[in-house]
């Protein structure tokens, strides 16, 4: 396979079919992020967003087709292994580690990372990114507001390092206020060449926002497009826009 | 948000301190203080048997947090650690026996018979986990605490019958494991077996508290204990940590069993107090909860002191008991859990 991965290549998603138990929520999925791409992934509820990024991250295993990370397979991979690879995954319950402090979460986020100097490089980043979190460096993570959350959970996800970082619907639940710092922070990454797979439903802001876009409808891509060329596709601005 | 930052702001002291919680230790260090005037042994076997009561608890409860497993074997490996400090520490007894004058064996005798414990405990918590416990949860995650619960049972009376195949029914106890002069600790004589023992329980629990609290392993461990998924996203291995963990607990087991060998001689269910106490010391504490455990190890351990030293031996188990019964009753899910943790998510 590797042989004919184009150039700059990160990650490739074939032909996926996935979903849990008896019911199959992915059909034939396929999906592409190139090097410091910045991707979404929208869609409706149910579509299987979430699905997919739970897929990439080896927390599922997809039933057909394959995944491959700089040309290297990972389908089936176990979720640490992938994380290892370089794949971060903020997913959406954020699963962050409540009884410690947002300082022993992000020591933990750089569990696999075993370079001192990297990790402090890191940890600047991200404070620099989320000024909150370094005010809040002490205090238990379960104590924080649902907005701070999702910057430790990204700051988390940022510190084993990733190549790719998946990210999954970071407004959700969040106030309006909330939402713009977290997409600030996403736009800021991409601008230090962080490559994002980003899942929203906030279609408007997240297409002038990212360069390219699939859209899911029922477990299938139905379209595929920069963020321009799908601000301007009739069928999401009827479906999605409201125009 | 604004709700967000009132709620963060410390209750006032009185009703952060008055609390059950703080009310239960302030008695209990009360009669600890009041003990040391009027009966010092007390507080010394409070604070002996207290330190392995908490090496016990604290590995019982670090394997139910991380691990959902409430471990019904967890005696067995105190009894294979006194049954391995035994063996060790016989021909070494005998050698003393027959030249008293070696002064270096007898200050180092014990030691070999204490590490080999540590280390065949760990290697059984090992196996325990790879032969046991891990094809169950490939095979299936469902009804897991209780299907545990009734594995490990069965892996006790496996365990204690087939020690009583092997090795018989017979007490194989030491008199003592230092036969040095007892030292005089504030006017107050104390055997030196007592007293190393309360080091080995100190050192090991800090020992072990410096572990979980400072190192990447040991904060592997606590991620795992509170969020799974999240730990498998920064690139924690599961199967590591569970086999890390299992070891620990029962090496800390068996070293609590090698240790109190002169209290507790080997035999097939030596095992089951020291597994009950330690049951009743995690329950109390709130289950999952490691350093609670170590507190409620000696409230519980002083307990039982009281009971023997102002009840008789007899009512050992019944006091105590009803004592946690009775706190329980105030604060179900114990001393220092606010919620029960450590339950597999989904």
């Amino acid at each position: 396979m590797s042989a004919t991965v184009p150039k700059g290549r990160l990650l490739d998603v074939e032909n996926v079919e996935a979903g849990y138990e008896l019911l199959q929520v992915l059909w034939d999925v396929s999906l592409h992020v190139d090097e410091g791409e910045f991707v979404a992934l929208l869609g409706p509820n149910g579509a299987g967003k979430t699905t997919t990024l739970r897929t990439i991250a080896g927390f599922l295993k997809p039933l057909d087709g394959g995944i491959s990370f700089r040309g290297r397979a990972i389908a089936g991979a176990p979720a640490h292994a992938v994380s290892r690879m370089g794949i971060g995954y903020v997913s959406e319950s954020l699963n962050l580690f409540p009884a410690m402090s947002v300082g022993e979460n992000l020591q933990v986020g750089a569990n696999a990372v075993r370079d001192k100097a990297q990790i402090a490089s890191t940890l600047e980043l991200v404070f620099q990114l989320f000024p909150r979190l370094l005010e809040r460096r002490d205090q238990l993570a379960g104590t924080l507001s649902g907005g701070e959350r999702k910057m430790l959970a990204i700051g988390r996800g940022l510190m084993g390092s990733p190549s790719l970082l998946l990210v999954d619907e970071p407004s959700l639940g969040l106030a309006p206020m909330a939402t713009v710092a977290t997409f600030e922070a996403l736009k800021a990454l991409r601008a230090r060449g962080v490559t994002i797979l980003l899942v929203e439903q906030n279609v408007n802001t997240t297409l002038r926002l990212v360069d390219r876009a699939y859209v899911l409808e029922q477990g299938r891509i139905v379209l595929e497009g920069t963020g321009e060329q799908l601000l301007r596709n009739p069928h999401v601005q009827s479906a999605y826009l409201g125009i | 948000m604004t709700t967000a930052t009132t709620n963060l702001r410390p209750a006032p002291f009185l009703r952060r301190y008055l609390t059950f919680t703080w009310l239960t230790l302030a008695i209990a260090a009360a009669i600890m203080v009041f003990e040391a005037f009027a009966n010092p042994s007390l507080v010394v076997n409070t604070l002996v048997t207290g330190g392995m009561w908490a090496l016990m608890a604290a590995g019982l409860a670090m394997v139910f947090g991380v691990m959902n497993i409430p471990n019904f074997a967890h005696g067995e490996l105190f009894l294979l650690g006194s049954f391995t400090a035994f063996t060790v520490f016989s021909p070494i007894q005998e050698a003393l026996f027959e030249d008293p004058s070696l002064t270096w064996l007898k200050v180092v005798g014990p030691i070999p018979g204490m590490v080999a414990s540590l280390v065949i405990g760990a290697i059984a918590g090992v196996l325990l986990e790879v032969v046991l416990f891990r094809p169950l949860r490939r095979r299936s995650r469902e009804q897991w605490v209780m299907n545990t619960f009734l594995l490990t049972a069965g892996v006790s009376v496996v365990a204690i019958n087939s020690y009583r195949l092997v090795v018989g029914n017979d007490y194989h106890g030491v008199p003592g494991y230092w036969t040095l002069p007892p030292v005089d600790v504030f006017g107050v004589p104390i055997s030196v077996d007592r007293l190393m023992v309360l080091m080995i329980a100190i050192v090991t629990i800090g020992l072990f508290a410096l572990f979980l609290q400072r190192t990447r392993l040991g904060r592997a461990i606590r991620a795992v204990s509170q969020d799974e998924t999240g730990a498998q996203m920064a690139g924690i291995d599961l199967n590591r940590v569970f086999v890390l963990t299992m070891g620990i607990s029962c090496a800390l087991a068996a070293l609590a069993g090698a240790s109190l060998l002169f209290l507790f001689p080997a035999y097939p269910d030596v095992g089951l107090q020291p597994l009950y106490t330690a049951w009743f010391v995690v329950i109390l504490a709130g289950l999952g909860n490691v350093p609670g455990a170590v507190v409620g190890a000696f409230i519980v351990a002083l307990l039982q002191n009281l009971t023997i030293f102002y009840v008789g031996v007899g009512w050992v188990d019944v006091l105590p008991t009803v004592f946690i019964m009775l706190i329980l009753l105030f604060k179900p899910s114990g001393l220092f859990g606010s919620a029960v943790k450590g339950v597999w998510e989904q």
